[in-house]
């Protein structure tokens, strides 16, 4: 009896050490956020909705036992940025500017990729003013929503043109709110994004849009990670680095644009111009689904942290260089073969 | 022609006229999407339908197909139309129906003195009306409208709750500006915490005592006209949180209380000023609140509680209140002070040979708290969920409770210890637990030691 009780407490032991270790390397849920589409089963990014239509996520995590939780905030930038500010995401993809404002304002994360960029927005005014172009905007009450891409693409485009936003009567609504006040007649112009019912109905029409502006100076998507997770688990960090990959990967190839293209409709854009979106203007659909947070990726981001600077947007500066971590997308790329599939 | 030949015209003509019928009825459906192969690293299909087909999506939608589209596109007008007329209420301008109910169980645990029962109850059921009677694109110069009744307990009588109108003076779109807003009707009275804040910073089911019947009854609405805002917003894009460094609000009240006119020919004034720390989301200061209440007023002089000759608004009522509060989510306290004089009177028939004293009460309040969840975090838990999906928040606190009726008299106040836990667990419903430890002392008595449990069921829609 007492030899076996020697044998079994350190076996007990060893085997409870062995388990609790391997628990360690995994978490039991991985919390994802994005900004939520108008249906509420599909997220604003495409390569999120790519993810989940091909079960990309469950592929990856569920021989692991892990499980996955996705949020799709209304509120886009500034819900996701509480959010991770409470702890309550440990990945968050959504466009660059909140991200930008989230990392100022103190969010400790690491950016890992750049799902895609070449992002577009489109200036849409009353159709009895008869605006033409961006200049006509001088004196007119133009809305887009603050604290969002919006917002520094509004401001980029005005400055491409001569203006400043004291050069128009800025009024800052949602998305909803904008295209009803602009169907009322009180504002004169919106600029939001591609979807544009009122352009069909004749109330509106479109002055500009971003198809053709650089493609540095558009807006991107990003990837975060909270500094604790990644930490944590730099592998789990690494395996979901390479889920957005394989989509991108699947996403960047012209074969599959019209099921790209079906995926956008059913966030619930119209066909027409959801078409519109995917590899058009001066951005090839490989290009835009580039996720590599490479040199180009780097430039922008210190582009769009200087004009925000200088724009009085943000206070704080950030230093992009030790912000940005490539090397979970550089393993995953050399895990799945891909790291000339992009390179130029 | 020979008769073959007729026949097989016959049955062609057939076949084609056949087609078009059977086209023209069948319902319209979404051009197929046919597999393309790629080069996914995903081995298995898509959890989409059909998918895409090339050829079909170039295809070119047809008259026929179009009328049918058409076709259903007014049959679900037509019913929608019919709904509208039936089924579904209308109103003449925006309108939003809502309602709170708390359902209470309590239960006294031990008591050094008899005590009536215990039981359940309805503690209050409120039925609200609200909504926009104009609303300003422009610059969110907006006119609403609130209409409430409310029954409670004990007498449930059903009486009008809240009832104005409010108008924005200022502009109230632009985040980084100012605000003003005048409201008239029966209307809060904008004194200290208690009397008017949120769940966010009152975790405890019962009012304090100061604020509540029993004390000043600051937390009892009352007629008048109220202006309220604010100055030197500070404004966080990256959480769109909006701080203002000062918060003001002043009232003209009748002073007579919900659902009455006026008493005398005085009118109560309540103000107050709020100074918040005007800084980013991610600031350590963030959610701290030091105000500063008054209330000044005139009630009737009572001789064994009938107005003595010319006493209407003889004797004077003021309130002085000091409250300081941190929430910031997932930890906050607040702290608040008030003390009050109310003039009574001694001896006399009439204003001229009346004598009167001048009573002090005082009454103080601490509640600290924390919680788990998303409950407070205001854009965080706006999340696009197909189901009825609301995240659960868990809450414990403690609140301290002094009363003091008299000070000039020893030995006569009250102070409740409040173990709470609150559980958020649905969109506007949550469940409060309380555990109050009272101690309320008499001169020339024993004291009475109370102990009262509280369950309280809250929901809204």
């Amino acid at each position: 009896m007492k030899k076996w009780l020697k044998v079994f407490f350190p076996t007990a032991a060893l085997l409870i050490m062995a388990i609790s270790a391997q628990a360690a390397e995994h978490p039991r849920v991985i919390r994802f956020a994005y900004p939520a589409a108008t249906n509420p089963d599909y997220a604003g990014s495409p390569l999120v909705n790519v993810i989940n239509n091909q079960n990309l996520f469950e592929k990856e995590f569920a021989k692991d036992g892990i499980k996955i939780e996705q949020s799709f905030i209304k509120t886009a930038g500034p819900g996701t940025n509480e959010g991770l500010a409470a702890g309550l995401f440990d990945f968050a993809d959504y466009g660059d500017f909140a991200i930008v404002l989230g990392k100022a304002g103190g969010l400790k994360n690491r950016l890992i990729l750049s799902p895609s960029k070449g992002g577009n927005v489109y200036i849409l005014a009353r159709a009895s003013l008869h605006i033409n172009s961006v200049k006509d905007l001088r004196g007119k009450k133009v809305s887009y929503w603050k604290g969002t891409v919006l917002q520094t693409q509004a401001l980029r485009v005005l400055e491409a043109n001569g203006l400043t936003e004291k050069d128009i009567r800025q009024i800052n609504l949602n998305g909803a709110d904008a295209l009803a006040a602009l169907a009322a007649g009180t504002i004169d112009a919106v600029v939001g994004s591609y979807d544009r019912p009122l352009v069909d109905q004749g109330l509106a029409t479109l002055v500009y849009d971003t198809r053709n502006f650089p493609v540095s100076k558009r807006y991107r998507e990003g990837l975060v990670v909270s500094e604790d997770f990644a930490q944590k688990y730099p592998d789990i960090t690494k395996r979901v680095a390479k889920v957005f990959i394989q989509a991108a990967y699947w996403a960047s190839q012209e074969k599959n644009k019209e099921q790209l293209i079906q995926l956008l409709v059913k966030t619930g854009a119209k066909y027409k111009y959801a078409k519109g979106e995917i590899g058009v203007g001066n951005l090839s659909q490989k290009d835009q689904f580039d996720p590599r947070p490479d040199h180009e990726n780097t430039n922008d981001y210190k582009g769009l942290i200087d004009f925000s600077l200088k724009n009085k947007l943000i206070r704080t500066n950030i230093d992009v260089d030790k912000w940005v971590d490539k090397s979970y997308a550089d393993a995953a790329l050399k895990e799945l073969g891909l790291q000339n599939y992009w390179a130029k | 022609m020979s008769k073959i030949k007729y026949t097989v015209l016959l049955l062609g003509i057939l076949f084609v006229t056949n087609a078009d019928v059977h086209a023209a009825n069948s319902p319209v459906t979404a051009p197929k999407v046919a597999t393309t192969e790629t080069e996914s690293v995903s081995a298995e299909p898509s959890k989409d339908e059909a998918p895409l087909d090339a050829e079909d999506g170039d295809r070119v939608v047809t008259q026929k197909e179009l009328q049918g589209l058409n076709s259903e596109v007014a049959t679900l007008r037509d019913q929608l139309t019919r709904q509208l007329d039936r089924n579904i209420a209308n109103s003449l301008r925006s309108l939003t129906i809502g309602g709170t109910l708390q359902e209470r169980y309590t239960a006294v645990t031990s008591s050094d003195y008899p005590y009536t029962s215990n039981g359940f109850s309805v503690a209050a059921a409120i039925l609200s009306f609200n909504g926009a009677l104009k609303k300003d694109y422009d610059e969110g110069k907006n006119l609403t409208y609130s209409l409430s009744f409310l029954a409670s307990a004990p007498t449930y009588n059903v009486q009008p709750y809240e009832a104005w109108l409010q108008y924005s003076i200022f502009q109230s779109l632009d985040t980084e500006k100012p605000t003003l807003y005048l409201q008239f009707g029966q209307i809060s009275k904008p004194f200290g915490l208690e009397a008017q804040v949120g769940e966010d910073k009152k975790p405890a089911a019962n009012t304090a005592t100061f604020a509540g019947p029993g004390g000043f009854n600051l937390a009892a609405r009352d007629i008048g006209i109220k202006l309220r805002g604010d100055l030197f917003p500070h404004f966080d894009p990256a959480y769109n949180y909006r701080v203002p460094f000062i918060e003001y609000s002043a009232a003209l009240i009748n002073g007579s209380g919900p659902n009455a006119s006026d008493s005398n020919k005085s009118k109560d004034v309540v103000a107050r000023i709020a100074f918040n720390a005007p800084v980013d989301y991610s600031s350590d200061f963030r959610g701290l609140t030091f105000g500063n209440s008054l209330y000044s007023g005139k009630k009737a002089l009572l001789s064994n509680g009938a107005i003595i000759s010319g006493g209407q608004g003889g004797a004077s009522t003021t309130r002085f209140g000091q409250d300081l509060s941190y929430v910031s989510s997932p930890i906050g306290f607040t702290a608040e002070y008030a003390v009050g004089k109310d003039e009574a009177l001694v001896s006399g028939t009439n204003v001229a040979n009346a004598i009167t004293a001048t009573t002090q009460s005082r009454g103080y309040t601490f509640t600290l708290f924390y919680e788990w969840g998303e409950q407070f975090l205001t854009q965080a838990r706006l999340q696009n969920v197909y189901d009825d999906w609301w995240p659960k928040t868990y809450q414990p606190f403690i609140r301290f409770d002094h009363w003091d009726p008299n000070t000039a008299v020893a030995g006569n106040e009250t102070s409740i210890l409040t173990y709470g836990f609150n559980l958020f667990f649905a969109q506007t419903t949550k469940l409060q637990l309380n555990y109050n430890v009272s101690v309320g002392k008499t001169p020339n008595l024993p004291n009475n030691n109370t102990n009262t449990f509280v369950a309280q069921f809250q929901y809204g829609f």
